[in-house]
């Protein structure tokens, strides 16, 4: 099918969303709770993008493109006067959720915005609530942490502040855009939301590898035995080196 | 024994009727929760012993079966839902008579029984009093809060025991059902409901019979059909009454969605805070599984439908559908972007239809009598009528239902009975907090969903409160602001913390701390709520700041520029001073707390401006009206 | 017929050409052996064996992977690596049985041979046909003192 962004005629295919269209297409469509692997969610608002049918071009909605899919005929305004105020408007909201954030920072200063006009939020972390880490979570499996609270409320947290089914993949961690999750890493334990995880030891070269915890996990979920995860990488591709050489002798 | 065809239904209703025709009198006692929360329920067992130690024959249940006998005369006593006038509850009202007691508590048992039911005579002091002519008024059909009203939703409220399938039955109940599974096809079901032209009553106004037609033509076997019972417009308490009321109707209504559209599993969902709501309705459905009313093959017409209830949370989201429905799949209450409408992919992904519950029950009568019939009520593109709970400075609190294009003026002044304290009118605030204030210009605008909108108003769910000049618009704004605050999911953007801002800037403006950029800010947040939110929530949100911002300007200049607050609310802003309207009772010297006010009995007293917190409690107490508020 | 990557060890000259060819395809530089995808051992009896990934058809990684960023790319067969779509669990590391997956602390992302999508840069640069790219094994023997001089053939691409 084709639609028209910012007046150039692009082809797309059916269930992909404008925002992986556009992109893949050059355009700059900002977006802070978008993460490829995950659910789209739609909550953070800056991929709004103005829309019309060329069949009704006198009629034009805000829709966000992270999921929204792709029609023909479409047309798409990435960067109209409506959408570029409501980006700068959530943005500077944002400056004033999270003053903290290099990330948020830099964003609202591409549109223009040096400093927030909006009341700045209290003993302020660097979350922005776009939930990424929670859907990183379902994905992965445990599903340890959620969003609990209502509006302003809303934290990110462990069920209860217990986090018994985290498993110390620090997946949420590293794919937070602020990089607001806490968190450390040491050659023996990775420590995140209130836990300590002991990192297992490569058999061979004792190089630091992933926790128990993950490791149990992973296999129960894939069906491979965690016989598989007893040996670091560079170890395992030198046994493959090996067995090859013995192969070919 | 259940009824299992349509013959049986027709015998059973028959003998209903009969039953019913065959009372004497019907004396109704509203169990609305307004009234059982005022001593309703006391007041009927007290009527119930005295009426039996008294002699007097009475039944309070309806006959299932015609026992062919010849009664002797006896009267019906029964609990009714509620009956609309909260304020004068519990009301007790006796039929075919028209006499309409207010006020009742149990000591009254004895002279109702002793005069009215043995003598027929009327006891006046139980009457209503109309405010305005302070004449006292025998029934319904000489109190302009209920001769104005034409009742279509609320046609059974206050008329019927809810609790009782014959009563519902006696009054034609399932009637419609019967007609659309042996006489309709789903289709001509749909086309009753268009031909109608019902708008959706819970707020959006959306046609129903387009909705229904949208799902008919969806792709997929399973379907899916809903009742929204959540509610959540503070002020609103149409549905609740209609589902404590009148709840076969509404099970009728789901019943007629799911043959109209094929679906064989319906849900009801009620918000938290109406447990008799619950009571009532999981009752109903109970008795509906004993008679074989609800289940498989229901009368034998190969039609399957169960319903389900599903309490909610406590959370206004809810009530918005698409979080409802994630409410019922078991998640948070969360809503989702209906670029894929709910009646293609909703619950569990497959075509939901959802209705409010105010919509399901005029069901039922469009069915039977016909869409066209239901488009002769009202306004072109709103037909039928409307509940709305008219509620706040107004003399007669309750509900009233009128038909589509009523004005203001009439239901406000006429039905209402005007302001309390005849005080000025000042605005009317309707939908809720995604509606707006309308000043006294627009009291002659015919209501309906279009008008209501064009006003920068919206219909809403049908809440309705009336505002004097004591109440300071800006205030009415942060209010809405505040409560919607509490209730945003967290979701978006706009709305977390666009709100959140939204209520930092006029708290500030009623403390007094207000600028002038800050009309400006507002007005952009008001502009990326409506653009930028996710759901209806944060777009309507902007409406009550829009509304007060349009007509009431002044008021915000006031604050801002003048620091003061013309409608003598905001406390920052305001003094108490005595007036020598002060007759020297001291009311107001007892009642203040930081002992402010100082004076001689019969003597001006006076207020000491440094101890005032401006509280209130003197203007309360002041039985001559002389402490002015500026 | 498809074309393989095809890794004859007996051919190894043990020139590492492979490896700066593949740290250079994929980071722009020469001097990054540490971001090669292939990598060659020796062993005491002067067996040389490059390893990358095998592209296995039934792939561990992929099996782990919980957000599908390894995936089977349709033309050249191979298991591509989206960055977009990866949580940084690290999982594919250790469940490869080879140890192709290898986590780059320096792009944060994980590095492992995707064929360079059709046309592989370690089998462009091998001087001895140890990595050939083709659907055919290559024939003749050749000896480590002509490797130099076949090497010297090729120049590196202009990124």
């Amino acid at each position: 099918m084709r639609m028209i962004i910012d007046g150039r005629v692009v082809t797309a295919e059916k269930g992909r969303t404008i925002l992986e269209v556009a992109r893949e297409n050059g355009f700059d469509i900002p977006s802070l709770c978008y993460h490829a692997g995950v659910e789209s969610w739609g909550g953070c608002r800056l991929c709004l993008v103005e829309i019309s049918k060329t069949s009704r071009p006198d009629r034009s909605e805000l829709v966000v493109s992270c999921i929204y899919e792709a029609e023909d005929g479409l047309s798409i305004k990435t960067a109209s006067p409506k959408v570029i105020e409501a980006r700068r408007d959530v943005l500077e909201m944002l400056m004033a959720r999270a003053p903290e954030s290099a990330v948020v920072r830099e964003l609202g200063y591409k549109y223009g915005i040096i400093e927030t006009a909006y009341v700045k939020r209290e003993n302020a972390d660097k979350c922005i609530m776009c939930g990424i880490c929670t859907r990183v979570c379902e994905v992965m499996g445990p599903a340890a942490i959620t969003l609990a609270g209502r509006g302003g409320e809303r934290v990110v947290t462990p069920p209860y502040g217990e986090a018994e089914d985290c498993i110390g993949c620090l997946a949420c961690a590293q794919s937070c855009p602020t990089g607001a999750i806490e968190f450390s890493e040491t050659p023996d334990e990775r420590s995140i939301w209130g836990r300590t995880f002991k990192r297992m030891r490569c058999k061979l070269c004792n190089a630091p590898m992933l926790p128990k915890e993950q490791v149990n996990f992973v296999a129960n979920k894939s069906g491979l035995s965690p016989l598989y995860f007893e040996v670091c990488d560079s170890c395992r591709k030198k046994q493959s080196a090996k067995t090859f050489a013995r192969l070919v002798s | 024994m259940p009824i299992s065809s349509q013959n049986e239904l027709q015998t059973r209703r028959s003998a209903a009727e009969k039953s019913f025709r065959s009372a004497r009198r019907r004396v109704m006692i509203c169990a609305g929760t307004g009234c059982v929360a005022n001593g309703a329920l006391e007041v009927y067992d007290e009527l119930l012993k005295a009426i039996t130690d008294a002699g007097l024959p009475v039944i309070v249940e309806l006959n299932s079966h015609d026992d062919k006998k010849k009664p002797k005369a006896h009267d019906y006593l029964a609990k009714s839902g509620c009956h609309g006038f909260c304020q004068i509850g519990p009301l007790l009202h006796i039929m075919p008579d028209d006499i309409l007691y207010c006020r009742v508590k149990t000591r009254d048992v004895a002279e109702i029984v002793a005069e009215t039911l043995t003598k027929g005579a009327v006891i006046e002091k139980l009457l209503y009093k109309d405010p305005n002519s302070k004449e006292r008024r025998k029934g319904r059909a000489d109190i302009p809060f209920y001769a104005g009203q034409t009742r279509i939703a609320l046609k059974r409220c206050g008329e019927i025991d809810p609790e009782s399938l014959n009563a519902y039955l006696a009054d034609g109940g399932f009637a419609a059902l019967e007609k659309a599974l042996f006489e309709m096809t789903p289709e001509k079901v749909v086309k009753e409901v268009e031909d109608s032209g019902i708008r959706g009553r819970g707020g959006a106004g959306f046609p129903a019979g387009r909705k229904w037609r949208t799902c008919i033509e969806a792709a997929g076997d399973v379907r899916y059909v809903i009742c929204n019972g959540d509610e959540g417009d503070p002020g609103a308490f149409m549905d609740r009454s209609i589902m404590e009321g009148d709840p076969y109707a509404v099970l009728e209504g789901l019943m007629l969605t799911a043959y109209a559209v094929g679906a064989k599993q319906g849900y009801i969902y009620v918000r938290h805070e109406y447990p008799l709501a619950v009571q009532r309705l999981t009752k109903a459905i109970a008795v509906l599984h004993t008679e074989g009313l609800l289940g498989k093959n229901i009368l034998g017409s190969g039609f399957d439908f169960d319903i389900q209830i599903n309490r909610g949370g406590g959370a206004f989201v809810c009530g918005e559908s698409t979080a409802l429905m994630r409410s019922i799949e078991g998640k948070v209450g969360e809503p989702r972007a209906k670029y894929v409408r709910s009646v293609v992919r909703g619950l569990f992904d497959k075509p939901t239809v959802l209705n409010n519950v105010e919509t399901l029950v005029c069901i039922p009568g469009i069915v039977k009598d016909g869409g066209k019939t239901f488009k002769k009520i009202g306004t072109k593109n709103s037909s039928g009528t409307k509940a709305f709970s008219l509620v706040g400075k107004v003399k007669n609190t309750g509900l009233v239902e009128v038909p589509m294009g009523t004005s203001l003026r009439k239901i406000i002044f006429e039905l209402g009975g005007g302001i309390i304290k005849d005080r000025p009118f000042k605005a009317v605030q309707t939908g809720g907090p995604s509606g707006g204030c309308l000043p006294s210009s627009k009291l002659d605008l015919a209501v309906d969903f279009d008008s209501l909108t064009a006003a920068g108003s919206m219909m809403g769910s049908g809440g309705m409160i009336v505002m004097d000049d004591r109440t300071c618009m800006v205030d009415v704004a942060r209010y809405f602001i505040e409560f919607l605050v509490g209730e945003s999911c967290g979701k978006c953007n706009p709305c977390r913390e666009g709100l959140k801002q939204m209520l930092a800037i006029l708290t500030r403006i009623c403390k007094g701390n207000g600028v002038p950029e800050d009309i400006a800010r507002i007005e952009r947040l008001c502009d990326t709520l409506e653009n930028a939110s996710l759901c209806a929530l944060g777009k309507s949100a902007a409406n009550p700041v829009r509304s007060t911002l349009q007509y009431f300007k002044d008021e915000y200049e006031a604050h801002i520029n003048e620091k003061r607050c013309p409608g003598g609310v905001c406390r920052e802003l305001i003094r108490f001073d005595i007036t020598d309207k002060c007759i020297g009772c001291t009311a107001c010297a007892k009642q203040c707390p930081t002992a402010a006010i100082t004076g001689e009995r019969k003597k001006l007293h006076v207020i000491d401006q440094e101890k005032c917190i401006r509280c209130g409690s003197c203007v309360t107490a002041c039985p001559s009206d002389a402490i002015d508020i500026t | 017929m498809r074309k393989r990557l095809i890794v004859t060890p007996e051919r190894c000259v043990n020139c590492r050409s492979c490896e700066v060819a593949c740290s250079f395809t994929h980071a722009g530089e020469a001097n990054k052996p540490a971001v090669t995808r292939i990598r060659v051992y020796t062993f005491s009896e002067e067996r040389n064996v490059p390893v990358t990934c095998l592209q296995c058809e039934e792939a561990a990684c992929m099996t782990v992977c919980p957000t599908g960023a390894l995936s089977r790319n349709p033309e050249t067969l191979a298991v591509d690596y989206n960055e977009e779509k990866c949580i940084r669990c690290k999982s594919c590391v250790y469940a490869c049985p080879f140890g192709n997956c290898h986590f780059d602390a320096a792009y944060l992302h994980i590095a492992k041979c995707d064929l360079c999508g059709g046309d592989p840069a370690c089998a462009r640069f091998c001087p001895s046909g140890a990595l050939v790219f083709d659907t055919q094994p290559p024939k003749g023997e050749i000896n480590r003192e002509d490797a130099p001089k076949i090497r010297m053939k090729f120049t590196l691409p202009v990124p």
